[in-house]
């Protein structure tokens, strides 16, 4: 009874919670739209060198480990960024990786980042992650928040390396750059 | 205005034109080239805001994108350096305000961007509205908003200028045209002056000096002729007077020589009248004596016919002592002066007809004396001889049973006109010019009472020793009536 109770009072606050943003614990779902459509943004302010594209009409996004998108990424799947029609694909295995110019670590990749990391070392492909630390250990683009907004760190180094050129318009709006890189702080 | 413009020398004139035309060209010109390059500078400064939109929008497009409305105020405050641009903003795609800067706080934003992009101006602004695009796609509005102080500070430049360059040609103009007139206002001074200098001195030997082959060198070459015709015809009109004054002395010399020449044989001829009858008178005498002797110392030996013709020749002697008598007091009157004196002519008239009182009587005529007479200036005894010979000569020659004399006087412009008037046979015109005439009778010897015949013709040269004129008028068989005057003047009626 108790417990029931505590459920509904918690679906109570979900539902107070979804409706005004910015409350941490409901965002979840709004969070993740507007994740998705900066996904979707960062591919506008990224020049990638011509030969990261096999097929010269698709832009592919990669998702890898859990989703957390749900639908709103599948909402911006197909849109056209330049003259590049937008893929979006799911995987768990490193070795489905190829061909992606965007990659997204999920939060469940955590204890595998250097492998994944090592994996798309030097290659073309935008990486982004979700997850505090990801940045220092070389992730290109890192979610935060702050507060209720979404923010978001650049990696310049390993982005650089890569040979991925991001606008400064985009390193403006960075909440900060990290500058050191994973590689060479390992020994 | 005018009127003083008119007024106003050709050297003011001239250079007023010149000022006037140079400044109003420049006026014009300046006033052209302003409003030239404000519209110019106008288009200039929208290109310009419309330009710096597009950047200050695609630099923030990201900001945009990315819901980042404090990056994108921080972009929009990166237009601080450009201190015309006072306020700036973004809207979203939706239209809604997204990021807003303005150099003062006090700034109202339009709430949404209008549904066209434009640029313009107005209340002392240029606002624009650009797109704000992202990969061909629009993605928000930029707003800027500029002020006018630039075109201000360019418009009052220019009026600057202008007027610096309006001033300076004005002095330009004015240095210039105050030497250039004198191209043409000094002939025109010059030939003025001459013109004033020939007029007021009469001097036609001057000449107006050329310096110009224009029409003006034309217009002094004319007048130079004029003057010269002036000159020549001046001096024939001078030469012309000359002679005929000379000519004018040589006749007046000509006619005193011969006044005097025709004075001086009057004076002979008197002369000798007077000699020749004083020594007549003497001879004849004797001849009349001896004549009166002979009939009475011969009175017994003379028969009848020796008596009678002894008393003819006695009587003709007697006759030509009167007429030497008479010739006598003719050149009498030519060779003595005339004792002037202020005369009563009612006096002298009294005298007169009291001296001839027994002949008036005897030929029963009655004389008359309308109203008094004036006092006049003369020799009083010849003109008692004029009123004693008229009144004889108008007493004699009537034929009247009721005869009458007047004796009057009239006065008008010129001197008093005296008259004696009778109502006797009167005179033919034929003969009126020979009465005056000495010795001349018109009638036989001892008809009307006879007479010498020089009592017209002595009355006569009295009155013309007086200066006066003698003058009848009269008709056969109604009267006569002799007019003078006993002065100098034209009578008129």
């Amino acid at each position: 009874m108790a417990l029931l109770t505590k459920a509904r009072n918690i679906s109570l606050l979900l539902t107070t919670l979804l409706v005004l943003p910015g409350v941490a614990a409901a965002q979840t779902a709004a969070e993740y739209d507007v994740k998705a459509a900066f996904l979707y943004n960062f591919t506008k302010f990224v020049d990638w060198p011509a030969a990261a594209f096999p097929d010269a009409n698709s832009l592919k996004v990669c998702v890898l480990g859990d989703d957390p998108f749900g639908r709103s990424l599948q909402s911006v799947a197909g849109e056209q960024v330049g003259n590049r029609k937008l893929r979006v694909v799911q995987t768990d295995s490193l070795s489905k990786l190829g061909g992606c110019q965007l990659l997204f670590i999920s939060r469940s990749e955590h204890d595998r980042l250097a492998q994944v990391l090592a994996m798309v070392k030097e290659a073309p492909v935008l990486t982004v992650g979700d997850t505090k630390g990801y940045a220092e250990q070389g992730v290109m683009i890192n979610f935060t928040l702050e507060g209720s907004k979404v923010r978001f760190e650049i990696n310049t180094d390993t982005a650089d390396r890569a040979g991925l050129r991001i606008s400064s318009k985009l390193l403006q709006l960075a909440l900060r750059i990290v500058s050191a890189p994973a590689a060479r702080r390992e020994p | 205005m005018l009127q003083r413009l008119q007024r106003a020398p050709i050297r003011q004139k001239l250079m007023l034109i010149a000022i006037l035309t140079t400044g109003g060209t420049l006026l014009l010109a300046g006033a052209a080239i302003i409003y030239f390059n404000v519209v110019r500078f106008k288009a200039e400064m929208t290109r310009d805001l419309e330009t710096f939109a597009d950047v200050v929008g695609q630099t923030s497009n990201a900001a945009l994108t990315f819901g980042d409305p404090k990056t994108a105020t921080e972009i929009l405050a990166g237009v601080n350096p450009r201190p015309s641009i006072v306020a700036a903003a973004l809207y979203d795609r939706q239209g809604q305000l997204f990021a807003q800067w303005a150099r003062d706080r006090i700034v109202q934003f339009p709430p949404t961007p209008p549904r066209r992009d434009h640029s313009q101006f107005g209340n002392g602004f240029l606002v624009t509205f650009r797109p704000v695009a992202l990969q061909k796609e629009r993605i928000g509005t930029v707003y800027l908003r500029r002020n006018l102080d630039e075109l201000r500070n360019r418009i009052w430049t220019q009026a600057l200028t202008v007027g610096v360059v309006f001033l300076a040609s004005g002095i330009v103009a004015l240095l210039l045209s105050s030497r250039l007139q004198r191209l043409i206002s000094g002939p025109i001074l010059d030939l003025a002056g001459t013109a004033r200098a020939v007029s007021e001195q009469r001097d036609y030997s001057i000449r107006a000096g050329k310096r110009t082959a224009d029409e003006l060198g034309a217009l002094v070459d004319a007048f130079n002729d004029m003057l010269a015709q002036i000159q020549r015809r001046d001096s024939e009109l001078q030469e012309a007077k000359e002679v005929l004054e000379e000519r004018v002395e040589e006749r007046t010399r000509e006619l005193q020589q011969r006044n005097e020449e025709l004075n001086q044989s009057n004076k002979e001829l008197d002369d000798f009248a007077y000699i020749a009858s004083h020594d007549l008178k003497e001879p004849l005498r004797g001849i009349h004596n001896f004549s009166s002797f002979l009939i009475e110392d011969y009175a017994d030996k003379l028969d009848d016919d020796g008596r009678s013709k002894l008393e003819t020749l006695m009587r003709l002697t007697r006759r030509m002592e009167t007429l030497i008598d008479s010739l006598l007091q003719f050149s009498r009157l030519g060779r003595v002066d005339l004792g002037l004196d202020r005369v009563n002519l009612n006096e002298i008239v009294a005298e007169v007809l009291d001296s001839l009182a027994i002949s008036l009587r005897e030929e029963r005529v009655e004389v008359k004396v309308p109203r008094p007479l004036p006092t006049v200036h003369a020799d009083r005894a010849r003109v008692g001889e004029i009123f004693h010979n008229l009144i004889v000569n108008a007493m004699k020659y009537n034929d009247k049973p009721e005869r009458w004399i007047e004796v009057g006087w009239r006065e008008g412009a010129g001197p008093p006109v005296f008259y004696v008037r009778d109502n006797g046979i009167g005179i033919p015109e034929k003969h009126q010019d020979a009465v005056f005439r000495i010795f001349k009778r018109l009638h036989g010897r001892d008809k009307f009472g006879g007479g010498t015949g020089a009592g017209l013709t002595i009355a006569k040269k009295i009155v013309e020793r007086h200066h006066g004129r003698i003058w009848l008028e009269s008709s056969a068989g109604n009267g006569t009536t002799f007019y003078f005057t006993l002065q100098e003047g034209e009578v008129r009626a």
